[in-house]
């Protein structure tokens, strides 16, 4: 019989929700399970209710789902807000100094500190925890050795600061590897849930991987400063989530004008304004491809599995040198904050493209020449007597501020035939399910997961289906995403946001009408269960 | 010493009998004196009348965004630590619009100079107050006279213990090329505000009002930059007598050298550490 269980740990923030998980997922993982975990919690420090989800099963998991197998229970809310999500055969391991009232035909195992750990007080939370660990993996019968090194390694002589560190290492390496491998060498910014975890992630790690790490005093700050560095010849990145973004709309198209490579992460999270800051949404699609003032030229990507976020960040890289631009890598806090398991060989090598001039000077050289695909020879400063002159203001190829209508007009479209050549390397469409399928769903970013176990969950109700995921979305490769579209009776598009932004943009660059819209706002994130029953009627 | 002809840029729009004529001829020589090439130097300007400086001066420039000229001068020296940075400003365009910039630049300390062209209006926009438009000065949006003080900026930097604290004028040539000289060869962030007579827009704080109130505070008894509590006093004195000259010096670490990846010097020559399986191992 195949297995799919689901475990919801629960707790109060500060209580070791975390220090369970990791331990818990780690063992699991290293039992031969794939498993997939992601986070709930709230805008605060300690108290507030937090859960983490984790799913276990003996074939690849792409998402979280719905119902709870397993409930870890720190404290009595947990109980409380979760019993009714309990499957038919259900059970709860609760700790029975929190935990007092619990539904009564429901099976439970009860965990106390001084049946587990006697004598050791003051590490009561610790060995709660602990005891859970074991008796989940007693229950699924996973020997308890590689657990207890796992405990060890967690919490063995190790200060809080570091237990927080391996848990985030753990659950957001994507980006930042990508980025590292990719060949970061300046990153800065601003904090602001979700996106502080990359930037902490990288400052961990700065002295091994000779990266400068800045804390700017704001968003505004942030990426005038990446433009800087950038500027200078290193290769920069910042990012923010959308509050930090507004601030940040003047300087990207300053990275335009002045053609400084950049790459900007965007963690969304669900506005407008302060929103609900630690929950999750696709909502600043319309936003960053539209921000700033003019025709301001950028790219924007938004990966949909840990290969493509480590492979697209590596890529961003090389685009934003390549061809001179901005480049905005879209993600969200349920991607950010989810664990997947992964195989070796997912994060294969990438190369490092930087396009910059660093021969012997020319002596006539010009920052911003004219040339038929609209990328000029970039220069940085420090090669020898070439100056290397940038401008917010419209300027002539030499760098210099111009009101020459002439040659704004000019320079305007170099800066645009750039992503004529972008948009030929773009493509990042994948599919899932039966090719010939009449119902097709369209999805991008994090959706990707939850509408691949939809349709494959369509597929075993023997009505066939089929995934169209975009990754790639500006300039928007309309090409390959009409003739991935092209045969499809019945086209639905699923999005994290109220209106449909995909589905205009779709619209807009392909004249595409999708058949019906399945769309969630409320912060939590997509499951198969979801889309499936928003589905209904259509199949 | 460097010719000033090697520094020519464009000819400039200025209007004529600008303040900002002096600060380019004395730059271009303190540049000349200091035999810095064009090729060492970058200035960083924001938006402003004071922000077209580089583009009437040959070396690398950056001119961004109003109120941005020190995140962008902090992002250079933090990816290349050997090239010389002057950041451009104007009072508006520093004091008003990029005022956190200037809070966090106090504190980071890197070895940068930043220039404030000080004309107390903000003249590209045609008049209003700035930051340092005295209390009671009737302008263009404040018909009735400005309701509230001017910014004591330099007594900011040296509450804040700025490692580098001057003031220059346009009615001192010679004394402001020497000032120039010293900001740009000090290691640290140096703030160098130069009074600079608007002849557009400002009809009070004219080269007269400038010439009559300015005075060499290193030729005055008990000049000591080095004293916080006096250079706190100095820096505070406005109005009747305005002092110019060096009046804060406090050497201290710059924030380059915080950043280890730094140390093997610019960061566009440096191979990047990109090993994958180390990144796997790490990560996973």
């Amino acid at each position: 019989m195949p297995v799919d269980l689901n475990l919801l740990i629960g707790g109060a923030a500060g209580q070791g929700v975390h220090a369970i998980t990791l331990p818990l997922a780690k063992a699991l993982m290293r039992q031969g399970y794939w498993v997939l975990g992601v986070q709930d919690y709230q805008s605060r420090i300690r108290g507030g209710h937090l859960f983490n989800k984790v799913r276990l099963a003996d074939r690849r998991l792409f998402s979280s789902r719905e119902g709870v197998d397993l409930l870890i229970a720190l404290n009595q809310e947990t109980v409380t807000l979760h019993q009714q999500e309990l499957s038919p055969q259900g059970l709860i391991i609760y700790d029975a100094a929190e935990v007092k009232e619990l539904p009564g035909d429901v099976p439970s195992l009860a965990l106390s500190p001084e049946n587990l750990l006697p004598g050791a007080a003051e590490k009561a939370e610790i060995a709660v925890n602990a005891g859970a660990c074991g008796a989940v993996l007693g229950l699924l019968r996973v020997p308890l050795a590689p657990m207890l090194a796992l405990l060890q390694e967690t919490f063995g002589g190790k200060g809080a600061e570091v237990v927080e560190w391996n848990v985030q290492a753990a659950t957001k390496g994507y980006e930042q590897a990508g980025a590292l491998a990719g060949g970061l060498q300046f990153i800065c910014g601003y904090p602001m849930t979700p996106w502080t975890s990359l930037l902490n992630a990288i400052a961990l790690r700065a002295e091994r991987y000779n990266v400068v790490v800045e804390q700017a005093e704001d968003e505004i700050a942030a990426i005038n400063m990446a433009i800087g560095a950038s500027y200078a010849g290193a290769r920069a990145l910042t990012g923010t989530s959308g509050g930090g973004f507004c601030l940040m709309t003047e300087a990207l198209g300053l990275a335009a004008v002045t053609e400084t490579p950049l790459v900007i992460v965007v963690s969304m999270r669900p506005g407008p304004s302060t929103g609900l800051p630690t929950r999750t949404e696709q909502g600043d699609l319309s936003f960053v491809l539209y921000a700033s003032q003019g025709d301001s030229p950028r790219a924007v990507l938004a990966p949909g599995t840990p290969a493509q976020g480590f492979a697209l960040t590596a890529k961003a890289l090389n685009w934003a040198d390549r061809y001179q631009l901005p480049v905005i890598i879209l993600t969200d806090q349920y991607f950010g904050d989810t664990q997947f398991t992964h195989t070796p060989g997912e994060f294969p090598e990438v190369q490092v493209d930087r396009a910059l001039t660093t021969g012997p000077s020319s002596g006539t050289y010009e920052r911003y020449a004219y040339s038929a695909d609209g990328v000029s020879p970039r220069r940085v400063p420090g090669f020898g007597p070439d100056l290397v002159v940038a401008d917010s203001d419209e300027h002539t190829p030499d760098g210099h501020l111009t009101e020459d209508l002439a040659v704004r007009v000019k320079m305007h479209d170099k800066r645009l035939r750039k992503l004529k050549g972008l948009v030929q390397e773009m493509g990042g469409i994948t599919t899932a399910g039966d090719r010939d399928a009449a119902l097709t769903l369209i999805c991008w970013g994090s959706s990707l997961g939850p509408v691949q176990e939809a349709v494959a969950r369509l597929e075993g109700e023997k009505t066939p289906a089929r995934m169209v995921h975009l990754s790639e979305l500006w300039p928007f490769p309309a090409g390959p995403v009409a003739a991935a579209l092209k045969g499809s009776k019945k086209l639905v598009m699923i999005e994290m946001n109220a209106s449909g932004q995909l589905n205009h943009l779709l619209r807009q660059e392909t004249g595409i009408k999708v058949d019906h819209l399945v769309l969630k706002y409320d912060g939590a994130p997509f499951t198969p269960e979801y889309i499936l029953r928003g589905l209904s009627g259509m199949v | 010493m460097l010719p000033i002809e090697l520094y020519e840029g464009l000819e400039s729009a200025w209007c004529p009998g600008c303040g900002n004529f002096a600060l380019l001829k004395a730059f271009k020589q303190a540049l000349g004196e200091l035999e810095i090439r064009p090729q060492d130097l970058l200035v960083v300007s924001g938006i402003g009348q004071s922000s077209k400086f580089p583009h009437y001066l040959k070396c690398h420039t950056f001119n961004g965004i109003h109120g941005r000229t020190l995140p962008v001068g902090t992002g250079v020296r933090l990816a290349n630590p050997e090239l010389k940075v002057v950041c451009v400003a104007g009072d508006g365009d520093c004091y008003g619009e990029g005022g956190n910039h200037l809070l966090a630049a106090l504190r980071r300390n890197v070895d940068l100079t930043l220039v404030v062209h000080n004309n107390q209006i903000y003249a590209l926009t045609k008049g209003q107050a700035s930051p340092t438009t005295d209390q009671g000065q009737k302008t263009t949006l404040q018909p009735q006279g400005v309701p509230y003080p001017p910014l004591a900026a330099l007594a900011l930097a040296v509450s804040q213990n700025c490692s580098w604290v001057g003031r220059g004028s346009a009615t001192d040539p010679g004394h402001l090329q020497d000032l120039y000289k010293q900001a740009i060869t000090h290691r640290g962030f140096a703030l160098l505000e130069v009074l600079q007579p608007c002849v557009s827009f400002n009809r009070v704080n004219t080269y007269q009002w400038y010439r009559e109130r300015a005075y060499r505070v290193e030729e005055s008894p008990g000049y000591d930059p080095e004293n916080e509590l006096w250079a706190y006093q100095k820096a505070k004195e406005w109005g009747e007598s305005i002092p110019i000259g060096v009046i804060y010096r406090h050497p201290r670490p710059i924030l380059e050298e915080a950043h280890p990846a730094l140390a093997a010097g610019p960061l566009v020559r440096q191979q990047p550490k990109r090993d994958l399986n180390q990144l796997l191992a790490d990560f996973f």
